[in-house]
C-alpha cells in the first residue's frame, strides 16, 4: 500500500533534517528562504503553485542519495525537479516535502561516437546533447519544443515526445540505460549500453514513471546520424477532412515522414495575426506541415509522392522549402503557435490529448462543440502523424472562476478522446494536473495493477506522492475546492521564452 | 481423469485441456521437457482456454487451489531461460488467437495474445501493412510468446524491439483479475508503461491476454547487399557504414558458417536490407556499393525471390523449425542472445569462432545484439562464464536460452547483474506474491 502523503502541512521539525542535509550538501545547497524558494512554486503548469519546505542542489549521485536517505529516515516525502518547463505539474512540490532540484548536474559524462552512445548527467539540457554530437554528424533524436531549456532527467521522467516522434520515437526508445537513486537512497544501475539486457525492461518501466519511483543520476542515450536532407512540405486545404485524409494517404503510400503537424484556422490566423510568416494562408481551414529526411534522391521522390498525395485530397497549394531559412520559415509559425496564443489573451490553457488518427474531423467538430457549450473558443495544433492533440483555450486567470471553467472544458476534451479510443496524455505527461482523469481511462484493477509497480519500488510512498494516480483525497467528492486552496487559485505567469508545442 | 485436469475440464470444457501424454504427437513436443527441471513431476494437463473471460476463471482456480502455472503460447520457446520448477499446469494462450481490431487506418492491430505470427502477416499484408518483427521460430511463435521474450530480430535495425512497438496490453494476474495498461495510440504517457514490463517477462508477472501493436506499411521495394570478406576488412566496413546516413531495415554480421550453409563464399558477412520506395532502395544500394568498393570485398546484390530465400535461410540455419517430432531439425543445440557494443561485434564473433570455427552467429549491426548456436556440447560452464565476462566487458550479455539442462545447471543462463535481481525480485513479489507463475525461469529472484 502506498502511504498518501498530501496531508496539509504538519508540524514537521524541519532542523534536523536541514541539518542533515547542510552536513551532506554543504550550506550552500540547500535553501530555506522563501524568496530563494518562490521561483521552485511551479513547474511549466503554472496554474498550480505550491512552496516547498526545503530546496536541496545535489551535484553528484552520492549526494542525491545522501539527501534521499534523509528523507527515507525521516519519512519525509521528496519530489525531483530538473528544469522544471514540465506541463503537467510533475515537479510540482508539496508543502511538506523536499524539493531535490537536478539541475545543477550538468555535465555530459561521456561521448561515445563509435557506438553512438552519450552519457549525461539528468540537469544536461536536451539540445546539449546534440550539440555535443553534431560536428561528427550526429544528434539526439528525441525535440521536446521546449528542448533549449528542458532537462535530459524531465524528458527521462516524462517520456517526452516532440515534433520528430512519429519516425524516430519518444524518450524511452533513445534510453539505454540509468544510474539512479531508490527512494530508500540506493544507488542501482538498470539496463547499460546495449540495449535488451537480460531480465525484466526496468529501463524502459523507469522511463516515464514520472519521479515516483526515483531519481535519475546518470542516463546513457543512444544518438543517431543526422540525415543528408531534409525537405518541409506545406499544405492548405479548405476542409479539416481533406488535411486529415492526406496524412492518412501519406501514411498509406508507406512513407513514413519525419514530422506531420496540422494547424486549423484558428491557429493559423492567431499565427499570422502575431507572427506574420506571411506563408499560411488565413481562408485555409487546415494546414498541414510535413518534414521528410534521408538521402536525396529518396527525399525528393518523396517530396514528389506527398505533393501529389496533398492535391489529389484536395490541398489548394502545395510549397516546398529545402534550404534551411525556407524551411525555418514554414516552420516559424507552427513553432510559434503557442506564444502567438499567448500575446492574444492574457492566459491560455494548453491540452494534451491523443486520438487514433482517423477520428480527427469527429473529434474537432466535437472539440469545437465543446467549445460552444462551455462558452470558449478553441484553437488546435496537432501532431497529425500520430494523433497527439493540443487544443489551446483562450481566457483570463484573472477574472475569478475562468480557469476552473478552462480545466472542465479541458477535462472534457480528455473525455473526448478516451471515449474515441485515445489517451489522456501523449507526452506532457499525467503529474498532478490529470490524475483524476485517470479513472476514465483505466479501471481500478488496471490502477491497482500500476499501484503494485510503485509499491514494489517506493514501499513508503515518499518519491513524488500524489501524482499520477488519483486518490478520493485528490479527485473524490468535494476535492475541487481542497485543490483550488493547495495547489491552484494563485495567479500564474507562464514561462518566459519557452516555447511550448 | 485426475482431480485437477477435471477441475480444470469443469471451467474451459473437456475440448479445452489435453493431458501431458496425449501432447508427444506434436512437433514441437520434443522441446518441451527441457523447459521443465528434469527428475521433477510432469504438469498433469496443458490448459487452452479460448476466451479471455475463461482464462481469467481459469487462473481464479489456479489462485484459489495454488496451483503452480507456466503460461505458453505455443511452446517454441518454452525451453529459453531457466528450467522452471515443477508446475502443475500448463496454460496455453494458443487458441485465443482472434484478432480483435486492425486499425488499417491508424497503422494499430490488437489481437488476443495467441494470435499466430505468421497468420498475422498474412492478415495485415492484404492491407499493405506488418509487424515489423523478425522473430525465431516465425512459423509456430504467438505474438504473445514473442513478447513474453521479447524476440524481435533483424529488424530492430530500424523499428527498434518488440519493447518499442508494442503500445498496448491486457493481462490476467496471478489472481485471476484481467489488467489493461497502454492503449490502441502510438503516443501515449498516461501511466506506467507495463508493455516494456511484460516485454521480455517470460510469463513471470502475469498472462498476456490481449496486445495492440503499432504497424508499419510496408515498403515499396526491398533489396539486399551481402558482402563477404575477411575479419579485419569487414570490422573497418562495418564501421564506414555505421558512420554513414544509410538507412538500412537490417543490417547482419554473418559468420562463416553462416555463409557456407547458404553457400555465399568464404570469409564474414555483412548483410544490409533496404526497403522504402523504390527511387530510395536503389539510391542506397548504389550508395553501399561504393562505400564497399575501396575496401575490396565481394557483393552481390539480391532481390525478389533469392531476398526471401536469403533471409528465411538464415533464420532457418539460426532456428532451425522441426516439422515432425523425427525431423533434425529438432536435435539440441545451444543458442544464447548475446549482447556487445556495435563496434565489438566482430571481435566478438572472432573469439567464439577461434576455437569454434562452425559457430554459428548473427549479431545486428546497429545493436551489437544477435544470435550464436552451436552444438550441444559445444560450451562447458566455464566457457559460458568466460564468454559472459567478454560480453559485460562490452556492456553487454551473454544468455543462454537454449542449452541441454546439465549445462543450465552448471552455468548460470542469465548472469543477472545483482541490482538487476533485486528489483526484479520485488516487482515479482508484487505482481506473483506466491512466486507461481513460471516459477524458477529467472532463477531464484
Amino acid at each position: 500500500m502506498v502511504t498518501q502523503l498530501n496531508a496539509a502541512q504538519t508540524q514537521r521539525d524541519w532542523r534536523p533534517i536541514v541539518q542533515a542535509f547542510e552536513l551532506a550538501l554543504g550550506p550552500r545547497s540547500v535553501t530555506r528562504r522563501k524568496e530563494e524558494l518562490l521561483v521552485y512554486e511551479c513547474d511549466g503548469l503554472t496554474s498550480y503553485r505550491q512552496r516547498p519546505a526545503v530546496v536541496v542542489l545535489p551535484r553528484t549521485t552520492e549526494q542525491v542519495a545522501a539527501v534521499v536517505k534523509i528523507c527515507d529516515r525521516h519519512n519525509v516525502p521528496f519530489v525531483a525537479r530538473g528544469a522544471g518547463t514540465g506541463l503537467s505539474g510533475g515537479a510540482l512540490p508539496l508543502a511538506d516535502a523536499v524539493l531535490i532540484v537536478t539541475a545543477p548536474m550538468n555535465q555530459i559524462l561521456k561521448v561515445d561516437l563509435d557506438n553512438q552512445r552519450v552519457t549525461v548527467q539528468p540537469g544536461v539540457i536536451n539540445n546539449w546533447v546534440t550539440q555535443a554530437v553534431s560536428g561528427a554528424g550526429f544528434y539526439y533524436a528525441p525535440d521536446p519544443s521546449s528542448q533549449s531549456v528542458c532537462s535530459v532527467g524531465g524528458n527521462v521522467a516524462e517520456n517526452s515526445g516532440g515534433v520528430h516522434c512519429l519516425k524516430y520515437g519518444v524518450t524511452t526508445n533513445h534510453v539505454l540505460g540509468l544510474k539512479l537513486v531508490l527512494p530508500n537512497g540506493d544507488i542501482v544501475e538498470i539496463g547499460g549500453t546495449v540495449p535488451e539486457q537480460p531480465g525484466y525492461d526496468l529501463t524502459g518501466l523507469f522511463v516515464g514513471s514520472e519521479g515516483t519511483l526515483g531519481i535519475v543520476t546518470e542516463i546513457t542515450l543512444r544518438i543517431l546520424k543526422a540525415p543528408e536532407v531534409i525537405s518541409v512540405l506545406l499544405a492548405d486545404f479548405t476542409s479539416v477532412e481533406a488535411a486529415g485524409a492526406a496524412v492518412s494517404a501519406v501514411i498509406s503510400a508507406g512513407i513514413i515522414p519525419a514530422g506531420m503537424e496540422m494547424m486549423d484556422n484558428f491557429s493559423l490566423n492567431a499565427v499570422e495575426d502575431v507572427v506574420k510568416t506571411d506563408c499560411y494562408p488565413r481562408d485555409a481551414d487546415a494546414i498541414l506541415l510535413i518534414e521528410i529526411d534521408g538521402l536525396p534522391a529518396e527525399v525528393a521522390a518523396s517530396r514528389d509522392r506527398i505533393e501529389a498525395l496533398c492535391k489529389a485530397n484536395g490541398a489548394r497549394q502545395v510549397t516546398v522549402a529545402t534550404e534551411p531559412e525556407e524551411r525555418l520559415r514554414l516552420w516559424k509559425g507552427r513553432k510559434a503557435a503557442f506564444a502567438a496564443m499567448g500575446k492574444l489573451s492574457p492566459d491560455y490553457y494548453v491540452q494534451d490529448g491523443v486520438i487514433p488518427r482517423t477520428q480527427l474531423p469527429y473529434v474537432l467538430q466535437e472539440i469545437a462543440h465543446l467549445g460552444e457549450k462551455h462558452g470558449y473558443r478553441v484553437a488546435n495544433v496537432f501532431h497529425a502523424g500520430d494523433g497527439n492533440l493540443h487544443p489551446l483555450i483562450l481566457y483570463n486567470n484573472q477574472v475569478p472562476g475562468e480557469l476552473e471553467q478552462v480545466e472542465a472544458l479541458g477535462g472534457d476534451i480528455l473525455k473526448l478522446c478516451v471515449q474515441v479510443g485515445g489517451s489522456i496524455s501523449g507526452e506532457h505527461g499525467i503529474g498532478a494536473d490529470k490524475r483524476c482523469y485517470m479513472s476514465e481511462m483505466f479501471s481500478e484493477t488496471d490502477l491497482e495493477t500500476m499501484q503494485w509497480v510503485r509499491a514494489s519500488w517506493n514501499p513508503k510512498g515518499l518519491a513524488n506522492p500524489t501524482k499520477i494516480f488519483p486518490t478520493p483525497r485528490t479527485c473524490g467528492e468535494g476535492a475541487k475546492s481542497l485543490t483550488g486552496q493547495e495547489l491552484g487559485g494563485k495567479r500564474g505567469e507562464p514561462l518566459e521564452g519557452v516555447e511550448r508545442f | 481423469m485426475t482431480g485437477l485436469t477435471q477441475q480444470v475440464a469443469a471451467i474451459l470444457g473437456i475440448s479445452q485441456v489435453v493431458t501431458w501424454e496425449d501432447h508427444s504427437t506434436d512437433p514441437l513436443g520434443q522441446r518441451w521437457p527441457g523447459a521443465i527441471s528434469p527428475h521433477t513431476s510432469l504438469p498433469e494437463a496443458i490448459a487452452y482456454p479460448e476466451t479471455t473471460a475463461a482464462l481469467a476463471e481459469l487462473m481464479v482456480c489456479a489462485h484459489k487451489e495454488g496451483w503452480r502455472v507456466l503460461p505458453c503460447g505455443h511452446g517454441s520457446k518454452i525451453a529459453w531461460g531457466c528450467p522452471v520448477q515443477p508446475c502443475d499446469l500448463w496454460v496455453s494462450t494458443h487458441r485465443l488467437n482472434q484478432t480483435i481490431d486492425h486499425a488499417v487506418g491508424d497503422l494499430t492491430l490488437t489481437v488476443a495474445a495467441g494470435a499466430h505470427f505468421q497468420a498475422v502477416q498474412t492478415q495485415l499484408a492484404a492491407t499493405g501493412q506488418f509487424l515489423a518483427l523478425d522473430p525465431a521460430y516465425d512459423r509456430t511463435a504467438t505474438l504473445g510468446g514473442i513478447v513474453a521474450t521479447g524476440d524481435a530480430g533483424a529488424l530492430r535495425q530500424r523499428y527498434g524491439g518488440v519493447r518499442d512497438q508494442l503500445i498496448g496490453l491486457s493481462l490476467v494476474r496471478y489472481d485471476g483479475q484481467l489488467a489493461k495498461a497502454g492503449g490502441r495510440v502510438v503516443k501515449n504517457v498516461a501511466g506506467y508503461d507495463l508493455m516494456k514490463l511484460m516485454t521480455g517477462a517470460y510469463g513471470t508477472l502475469g498472462i498476456l491476454s490481449q496486445l495492440t501493436f503499432r504497424t508499419y506499411p510496408l515498403a515499396e521495394a526491398s533489396q539486399t547487399v551481402v558482402m563477404v570478406g575477411g575479419l579485419e576488412v569487414m570490422s573497418d566496413l562495418l564501421a564506414a557504414v555505421r558512420r554513414s546516413s544509410l538507412t538500412p531495415v537490417k543490417l547482419d554480421l554473418l559468420s562463416a558458417q553462416l555463409l557456407q550453409d547458404l553457400d555465399l563464399g568464404e570469409g564474414l558477412g555483412l548483410a544490409a536490407q533496404f526497403q522504402t520506395i523504390a527511387a530510395g532502395v536503389a539510391e542506397q544500394v548504389a550508395r553501399l556499393q561504393d562505400l564497399a568498393q575501396p575496401y575490396g570485398v565481394s557483393s552481390q546484390r539480391l532481390e525478389a525471390a533469392a531476398e526471401t530465400h536469403f533471409w528465411q535461410g538464415i533464420q532457418q540455419q539460426m532456428h532451425p523449425q522441426p516439422v515432425t517430432p523425427a525431423d533434425p531439425a529438432a536435435e539440441p543445440a545451444i543458442v544464447a542472445k548475446v549482447g556487445v557494443k556495435p563496434m565489438e561485434a566482430i571481435a566478438l564473433i572472432a573469439t567464439l569462432t577461434g576455437p569454434l570455427p562452425t559457430a554459428r552467429i548473427r549479431l545486428h549491426g546497429s545493436s551489437g545484439i544477435g544470435w550464436v548456436r552451436v552444438a550441444a556440447d559445444a560450451l562447458s560452464a566455464s566457457d559460458v562464464a568466460t564468454l559472459r565476462g567478454h560480453c559485460q566487458d562490452h556492456g553487454g550479455y551473454f544468455t543462454l536460452l537454449e542449452a541441454p539442462i546439465a549445462l543450465k545447471q552448471t552455468a548460470d543462463p542469465w548472469g543477472l547483474a545483482p541490482d538487476v535481481k533485486r528489483l526484479m525480485g520485488r516487482l515479482k513479489a508484487q505482481f506473483d506474491p506466491q512466486n507461481r507463475l513460471s516459477p524458477g525461469r529467472f532463477g531464484a529472484l
